[in-house]
């Protein structure tokens, strides 16, 4: 007797959680500008609250978030990721949000248990 | 051959659109030895190869119907089986069922080594930046392969069974400040990460790498 997939496991998804970060992105430092003595309160803060968000959606999945702040200033900067996962339960969202003063880049992986 | 209920026409019609490329012999099938063509879900390929040829003996009467559906192209043509009410049918995924393993976490002497890993992207950033100077269009395919790279050695190093998340931050030297911070929700005991930077005159790089333990 063949087992099919039932079709509801969870899987990663994309707009949710890109929503999610854009949310504690904003939170967190929405209107500021880049002041060097808060960045670290607002690099904890931005992943925390991401994190904390994707845990409530209650999915069996582990996370990883980074995010990189970065004052504006003119120089350039990139950012690349390689994963060695299941392509087909496994999933990254990145998201790039910039005001005035600084770029912040914050990336999101979930990785199915 | 004219008195086909409605239901039935539309589905010799959608199945005959898809395989209108295909040259069948004409010939009529009796009718009464087929089971009705109510989404066989399970894979019949007799059945399929007798229906195919019934659709092409009532092609003249499609038309005079009232009532039934025009062939349309749509979802159903890609698919090679359509059900009774002409949705796509979607074969069946059969799950491959493993041997069960008894195995809850990694073997002892078997985790994610930090301090081998932070000397391992050491290494490979020194080698493969060293000299590299910063430039706006080169740096984008850079950061790429650098990372590819870090990913290869890092499998090398990481024992089985781990999972990884490589993720590389490359800019240009300037006047700015730069803060990388990551966090991640996983079982500690297992799983793990470790980071190294470069910098030379014209460019900095922060590589990081995540390993989380695969049940």
């Amino acid at each position: 007797m063949d087992e099919f997939q039932s079709g509801e496991e969870a899987s990663f998804v994309v707009d949710e959680v890109s929503s999610i970060i854009k949310e504690a992105i904003e939170g967190a430092i929405g209107g500021n500008a880049y002041q060097h003595s808060k960045v670290n309160q607002w690099t904890t803060g931005v992943v925390e609250q991401t994190l904390s968000q994707l845990t409530k959606l209650g999915k069996p999945f582990k996370y990883i978030v980074t995010c990189v702040i970065m004052q504006k200033n003119g120089a350039g900067l990139h950012t690349a990721s390689s994963c060695f996962w299941d392509n087909s339960s496994d999933g990254t969202c990145t998201v790039r949000w910039e005001n005035k003063t600084m770029y912040c880049i914050v990336s999101a992986f979930g990785l199915a248990i | 051959m004219a008195e086909q209920p409605c239901p039935e026409m539309a589905l010799p019609a959608q199945v005959m659109a898809a395989d209108n490329t295909e040259a069948f012999p004409l010939h009529a099938t009796r009718r009464g030895s087929q089971p009705p063509a109510r989404g066989s879900e399970e894979g019949k390929p007799p059945l399929l190869l007798s229906r195919r040829n019934s659709v092409l003996s009532r092609r003249s009467s499609f038309g005079v119907v009232p009532g039934s559906r025009r062939p349309s192209i749509g979802p159903w043509m890609f698919h090679r089986r359509v059900s009774f009410s002409g949705l796509p049918l979607f074969q069946p995924i059969l799950k491959t069922r493993l041997k069960n393993t008894y195995r809850m976490g990694p073997d002892e002497g078997c985790k994610f080594n930090v301090g081998q890993v932070q000397r391992m992207l050491e290494g490979a950033l020194a080698s493969a930046l060293g000299t590299t100077v910063y430039s706006p269009q080169g740096s984008a395919p850079l950061a790429q392969s650098v990372v590819e790279l870090l990913q290869h050695r890092a499998k090398e190093v990481v024992p089985p069974r781990y999972k990884l998340v490589c993720h590389v931050v490359l800019g240009q030297q300037g006047q700015q400040s730069l803060l990388v911070a990551s966090r991640a929700l996983w079982d500690p005991a297992t799983d793990s990460f470790a980071s190294a930077t470069f910098s030379n005159a014209s460019l900095f790089a922060v590589a990081t790498v995540h390993g989380v333990y695969f049940e």
